[in-house]
Parts: structure tokens; sequence; C-alpha cells
């Protein structure tokens, strides 16, 4: 029976398929140019220029300069680089405000300096769609503050910040603004100019580039730190001899994901429709989580009565992935931190799964999923 | 300790490995258990699958499991 069994693949926002163009473009980097972009002899010179073009298409897909982009190994290092390593120079103005609903990543960054450096961290409070409030961030900024992250789209419930307002916010109290857009960039369109942004993180597993390799948007003339002290690489701001053939294919598949985005975009939402409707003519009692404006794809679902993870687990073994919050929570039992800041109540928040699919996923897929669904919550009951 | 049977084929004395998948997949508090083979008929997988889901739910620490 297993033998016959389908893959379903509903994870998307913990990381998606590396695209056929991104895989392309990265073997050459990885067979026959494997020379050390940062060595002065002529074998050297494609990597050296493959990185050039890479940070100028990576620029360019975010209204960047290419010299404003700092190449890391994803969204937790971006993260923990700019959380760790900017207003150190104004240790009156060192406080950290963010909000209840970010990843690990940031707050755990931010956890460590408060405990190692004696920083002053705030947490904004968010709305039940996961919306974190302008005039709330306004009031609850103090003259201490120095930084302010929020993040561009939440990995558990997709809500779309409304990062724009609340950066401009910050700038007239004189703070700078980080974005993590590891869940948004690839997905929905990013301009850091129009968004006002200092700056920015992104994951290129996420928009089905490469694992290990992402960026850092940093606005030129930004106060930040190096984060690793080495070679001259990134502008000596992070050492380190470069992943050539990763940085190419994370260029390949943001580029890619950004011509196909809108029409990717209307094909998530038609398969988003699809999962609902037959849930709906099934008869299953669901409430979904998160905003109207949300990332593509990504379904949040609490069915009142049941345990996500038993449903998660059910629909492992009938051949189907999906999570029960964030990726890096899955193993854990406690309710999420995210569905808690929204004011989810326990029975919802314990029935909670996240569905999140992507350009991959066909309606055939969809269908499965939600047989699967059905049959899952016939047998998963608390 | 308390003896359970497979609700669908009677088989007696379900191990506590047995209990604690049937308890992690359908409910906590269900009254009513399956065997390996039951489980895996009813879930559409196979018990070599219930038994890796064991060793993983047992490495996450998890005490249902011994």
């Amino acid at each position: 029976m297993t033998d016959m069994k389908r893959h379903v693949y509903a994870d998307n926002a913990a990381t998606s398929r590396l695209s056929d163009k991104a895989l392309e473009a990265m073997l050459p980097w990885l067979k026959e140019e494997y020379g050390n972009a940062s060595q002065p002899y002529s074998f050297s010179r494609k990597p050296k220029k493959a990185i050039v073009d890479a940070k100028t298409q990576i620029a360019e897909c975010i209204g960047a300069l290419p010299e404003e982009i700092f190449i890391t190994s994803g969204g937790t290092e971006s993260n923990n680089w700019v959380i760790k390593n900017t207003c150190l120079d104004t240790p009156l103005r060192n406080g950290i405000i963010t909000s209840e609903i970010e990843h690990h990543a940031v707050l755990n960054a931010c956890k460590f300096e408060k405990e190692y450096s004696g920083r002053r961290i705030t947490m904004i409070p968010v709305s039940t769609e996961a919306i974190v409030d302008a005039q709330e961030f306004s009031r609850m900024i103090t003259d201490t503050d120095g930084l302010a992250s929020i993040m561009l789209a939440n990995n558990e419930v997709g809500t779309v910040e409304p990062i724009r307002q609340l950066c401009e916010i910050a700038h007239a109290r004189g703070l700078l603004f980080h974005t993590d857009a590891v869940q948004a960039i690839g997905h929905i369109p990013v301009d850091v100019k129009m968004f006002g942004v200092d700056f920015l993180s992104a994951s290129a597993h996420k928009f089905n580039g490469p694992k290990g390799i992402g960026f850092l948007y940093a606005k030129r003339g930004s106060i930040l730190l190096p984060y690793m002290s080495g070679g001259a690489q990134e502008m000596g701001m992070r050492a380190g001899t470069e992943n050539v053939a990763a940085i190419v294919g994370m260029a390949a598949a943001l580029v890619e994901n950004l011509d196909e985005l809108s029409d990717v975009q209307n094909y998530l939402k038609k398969l988003e429709d699809l999962l609902l409707v037959k849930l709906d003519a099934a008869g299953v009692n669901y409430e979904r989580n998160g905003a109207r404006v949300h990332i593509p794809g990504n379904i949040s679902l609490s069915f009142r009565g049941y345990d996500g993870e038993a449903i998660m687990h059910c629909l492992d073994l009938m051949g189907v992935s999906v999570s029960t919050g964030s990726a890096c929570d899955s193993r854990r039992t406690q309710v999420s931190h995210v569905l808690k800041a929204m004011h989810v109540d326990n029975e919802r928040a314990r029935g909670t799964i996240r569905i999140s699919l992507g350009k991959y996923n066909s309606e055939e897929d969809v269908e499965t999923l939600a047989e699967a669904l059905v049959k899952a919550l016939q047998v998963a009951k608390v | 300790m308390k003896q359970y049977k497979c609700i669908a084929c009677s088989k007696p004395d379900l191990n506590k490995n047995t209990v604690g998948i049937n308890q992690k997949l359908l409910g906590e508090d269900i009254k009513n258990f399956y065997c390996m083979d039951c489980l895996a008929d009813y879930l559409g997988c196979t018990v070599q699958e219930l038994l890796d889901k064991i060793e993983e739910f047992k490495e996450d620490g998890c005490k249902l499991f011994v």
C-alpha cells in the first residue's frame, strides 16, 4: 500500500523544493568552475564575476544597490547580525523594540542581548489577526530604543505586516528599522526603498533556492559591525570563502520567482480556495487564523476538539507533510507563541495545523491533502 | 499495569508502545486501542512506518513509550 502512496509536500513555509533553474545555474560552480572567488589568478575570475552578477540580480529584485547586499548563511544569521551588531555605538539608545510573533531567530537573539548586554527589549502585542498595531507600536517606543525589528510576514499564519507605516514611525522617533522578510521574499513584491527599511533578512530555501544561503540588506551608510572576522569577503563584513554555487542559485531562484510572481500568486489563491471548498463540502468545521492580507498559500487552520500534533502525524502516515506551527517548534508540544500572542484560546490553538502550499503543488495534491485531512480528522480526536 | 486488547481483532495484551502510538495518533484520552496491524490498516500505512514513528517519539523523550 505504501509503495503506491503519493507524497504531498504542503510545508513550503518550512522549506521549498529547489527550482530546476536554480539547480542548473549552480552546477557549473560545483564542477568545472570551482575556483576560490577571492584568489587573484585567472581561474577565480569567473566565480568572482558570478558573485558580483548574483548580488546585482538580488539587489535589482528588491530595489537595492549591489553593495547593500551581504551574503549570509540564511535568515537566522541575518537576523542575529542585525540585532547583535547594530546600535552598539549608541549606548544610550541601545533598546530593541520587536513584536511577540517574531521567529525565534529574532526573539532569542533579543533575549541574548538582554541577558548578556543588558539591552532593553520591548515586545509589541499583536491583534487577533497577528497584525502589529501602528498606534501601539508608536506608543511603546521609548527614547532609549535604537532598533525596531518587525517581521514582514509571519511564518505560522502568513499575516503581512504594515512595514512601511511602522518604518516611518520608527524613523520619525530616531530608530533604525529591520524587517525579517524570510517568508515574504519571492512570494510578494518587496522593495526596500518603498518600505524604507534599514535592514532586511532573507533566506534562499524559502523561495526555491538552495539551503544554507541567504542575504542581509543593509542600507548604504547604516551602522553595522562585521559579523565574522577573517578575510576580505563581503567587504570585510562577513569573512569566509564564498559559496559561489549557492549564491548563484539563490539569485536564479529569486529572479525566477519574481518573473512568475503574479501567476503563482493567482495559482496559489486558486489552490487555497480549492482546499477550503473541499473541506466545506466534507462538512469539516475549522477556523482560519491570520489576516486577509497574507502570504499566498499559507493556510493556518484550527480544528476545535482535535490535537494538531495527532493530525500532523496521521497526515504524515498518509503521505502528507504539514506542520503544527513553525518548523522549529514542531518537536515541542507547547502552544505556539504566535497563536498565544493572537489570543487564540488553548482548545483552538491545540487543534491548529499549518498548510503551506507552493508553486510545485498541483490541484491533485490539494485534493489528496483534503481527503487525507478529512480522514485524519475522523481518526485524531482528543 | 492495565491490560488492553485490540478493539478490531481482539488481540490481547497490547504493549506500552502500541498503547502509546494509539494515544499519540488517536488522542490521549481514548479508551479503545488497536493492535499494530489493525492501526496500520486503519491509517493506511505499514506497521514499519508506525514503528519508525515510535522510535522518533522515543528519541524526542516522549514518556508514552519505552
